[in-house]
């Protein structure tokens, strides 16, 4: 099995490339951070003496990307999954940010993400299964006033995979979304889980359980997986009250979140 | 004059021990992780002890190119300014976790930072040791003793149990003490674990949250001051020739977990020698 994952030197990809490895995977495994890929394949190779192979891309640019395909085709790589973890997360209201960042998430998100999903479909051998994983968030299943854009933008990736998933069932591809509640990653995201206080506890989903279960379901074909009970509970209340109402309960609370995190930070 | 490292010395433990061992007269190398944090130790240090010879560096000792990098700077400081001679190695350096979180090698926080980085910083600093039958210190703690190593699943990474992780980084700490003694202590270098007692200090609510950070803000307002624990940092580094022993409580030696053995010690080296790429010299032995 070769896994490629995109923002592998993150939090979340690290959990995924770990997984993987101790699955006995061989990984194929990018970033922007060149030394955080140096850094992951050392210690991978220390511990589970799988093959990793590290390539820098800017997965906002496409001739980056199509240099990255190019280097795993020399190689000889065939790809079995795609496990599309790089993104961006953004606190702030909409005229609080200049353009440049709210276009950013845009373009992270969302375009490089079809973009190296395209890529990668392009260059597959359609006699081998390939199963594809977009990291979409808890987030993508209301609007969310004060992260409005970085919601839309897992929207877009939780609704454009369970349509690419149609399209692609004959084809032997099998499409999931991840929608994980808080992930306790960076300095950054533990700050976002504190100044949510209580319910930022519980919507905190485990790492190594999501990384351990979402590879799982994804080998089993499944469509969606929403980590832990509270957050399944929330995106079916979330399905059966009126969106403005949603909006608006979840502005008051991420008004009272921010200025908390603000404080943090 | 005599030249200590401390990891973690911008606060806690770490810091007291530094003011003990400056007012002694030491020449005080300590490492934090962030420039500001130094700064404002070096700053507090000096203003309490005017003249003492204080030195800090920083970086993130969770990463192990940081630790690569801090071990680069303080040997050409050692060499420049100590005489390439380093009395004590205090490894206190350490983190405690609510979740399961990973360094940049995918290491698990707790083992890589309460573990992994003495394991090599002291490798790196140990020719400077050497050189003056230095000793190495390690802040442990009497958590070890109800734990055993869980070999299988190192990093927790099947299912995280925050304490477990902890506890098991404390008794990496003894295992490794004691298999360096092992291979050492013939040479004159030793190492010592100390068990620090329960301590009013951050370090259960740094990065941590939920009920890590509750249950440990109510369990530091029974510790003692930093203070307390120093004495016995002071006390190994002090006495010549180096104490006989492990593992030390109120400059007391003490028994130790019987975990702590020769089968688990050396699994435990080669394991990290393996997690750190490096072979500490195997003539010793």
């Amino acid at each position: 099995m070769n896994v490629l994952i995109t923002g592998a030197a993150g939090g979340l990809g690290r959990a995924f490339a770990v997984e993987c490895a101790h699955r006995g995977y061989n990984l194929f495994l990018t970033d922007v951070n060149e030394a955080g890929l140096v850094a992951i394949r050392e210690g991978i190779i220390r511990q589970y003496g799988v093959s990793v192979t590290i390539k820098k891309c800017d997965l906002t640019s496409d001739a980056d990307v199509d240099a990255l395909l190019r280097y795993s085709q020399s190689l000889g790589l065939r790809f079995d999954m795609l496990l599309n973890v790089a993104g961006i997360d953004f606190e702030g209201g909409f005229m609080d940010r200049d353009y440049s960042s709210i276009s950013a998430i845009i373009q992270l998100n969302i375009e490089a993400t079809l973009r190296i999903t395209h890529k990668v479909l392009e260059i597959r051998s359609t006699d081998n299964k390939l199963f594809i994983v977009f990291v979409s968030s808890l987030a993508s299943l209301y609007p969310i006033p004060l992260k409005a854009t970085y919601a839309a933008s897992k929207r877009f990736l939780l609704d454009f995979s369970i349509a690419l998933r149609e399209e692609l069932k004959s084809e032997n591809v099998s499409v999931m979304s991840l929608c994980p509640g808080g992930l306790p990653t960076t300095q950054d995201a533990l700050n976002g889980i504190s100044a949510q206080g209580f319910w930022g506890d519980a919507t905190t989903n485990r790492l190594e359980m999501v990384a351990s279960n979402t590879i799982s379901r994804a080998l089993k074909g499944r469509k969606i997986y929403i980590p832990g009970v509270i957050n399944r509970i929330f995106s079916i209340l979330g399905k059966i009250t009126p969106r403005s109402l949603v909006a608006r309960m979840l502005y008051i609370r991420w008004n009272r979140a921010q200025r908390q995190w603000l404080k943090l930070t | 004059m005599r030249t200590v490292i401390i990891t973690g010395a911008t606060s806690g433990i770490g810091f007291a021990v530094a003011r003990a061992l400056a007012k002694l007269g030491y020449h005080v190398i300590g490492v934090g992780r962030t420039i500001e944090n130094c700064e404002a130790a070096r700053d507090k240090l000096l203003s309490e002890i005017p003249g003492a010879r204080i030195d800090f560096f920083y970086g993130d000792m969770m990463q192990q190119r940081e630790v690569h990098r801090l071990a680069d700077d303080l040997s050409a400081h050692l060499d420049r300014f100590c005489g390439g001679r380093l009395q004590a190695l205090i490894n206190n350096a350490g983190c405690v976790r609510s979740w399961y979180t990973t360094s940049e090698e995918g290491y698990e926080q707790q083992f890589s930072l309460n573990h992994l980085s003495g394991f090599l910083l002291t490798y790196r600093l140990f020719p400077y040791l050497k050189r003056c039958n230095g000793r190495m210190l390690l802040t442990s703690s009497s958590s070890h003793k109800m734990m055993k190593m869980n070999w299988k699943d190192i990093m927790f990474k099947n299912r995280y149990y925050p304490l477990m992780a902890y506890k098991q980084s404390k008794l990496c700490n003894m295992l490794f003490a004691y298999a360096f003694n092992t291979r050492f202590a013939k040479e004159g270098v030793r190492a010592y674990a100390v068990d620090p007692g329960l301590v009013n200090t951050e370090i259960g609510n740094k990065q941590t949250g939920g009920l890590v950070n509750f249950v440990w803000r109510l369990r530091k307002a029974h510790g003692v001051s930093a203070d307390t624990p120093a004495q016995t940092y002071v006390y190994l580094c002090e006495q010549q020739p180096g104490a006989d022993g492990l593992y030390y409580y109120h400059c007391r030696k003490q028994k130790y977990g019987w975990q702590v053995n020769e089968a688990n010690a050396e699994r435990l080296f080669k394991m990290s020698e393996q997690l750190c790429s490096i072979e500490y010299e195997v003539n010793a032995i």
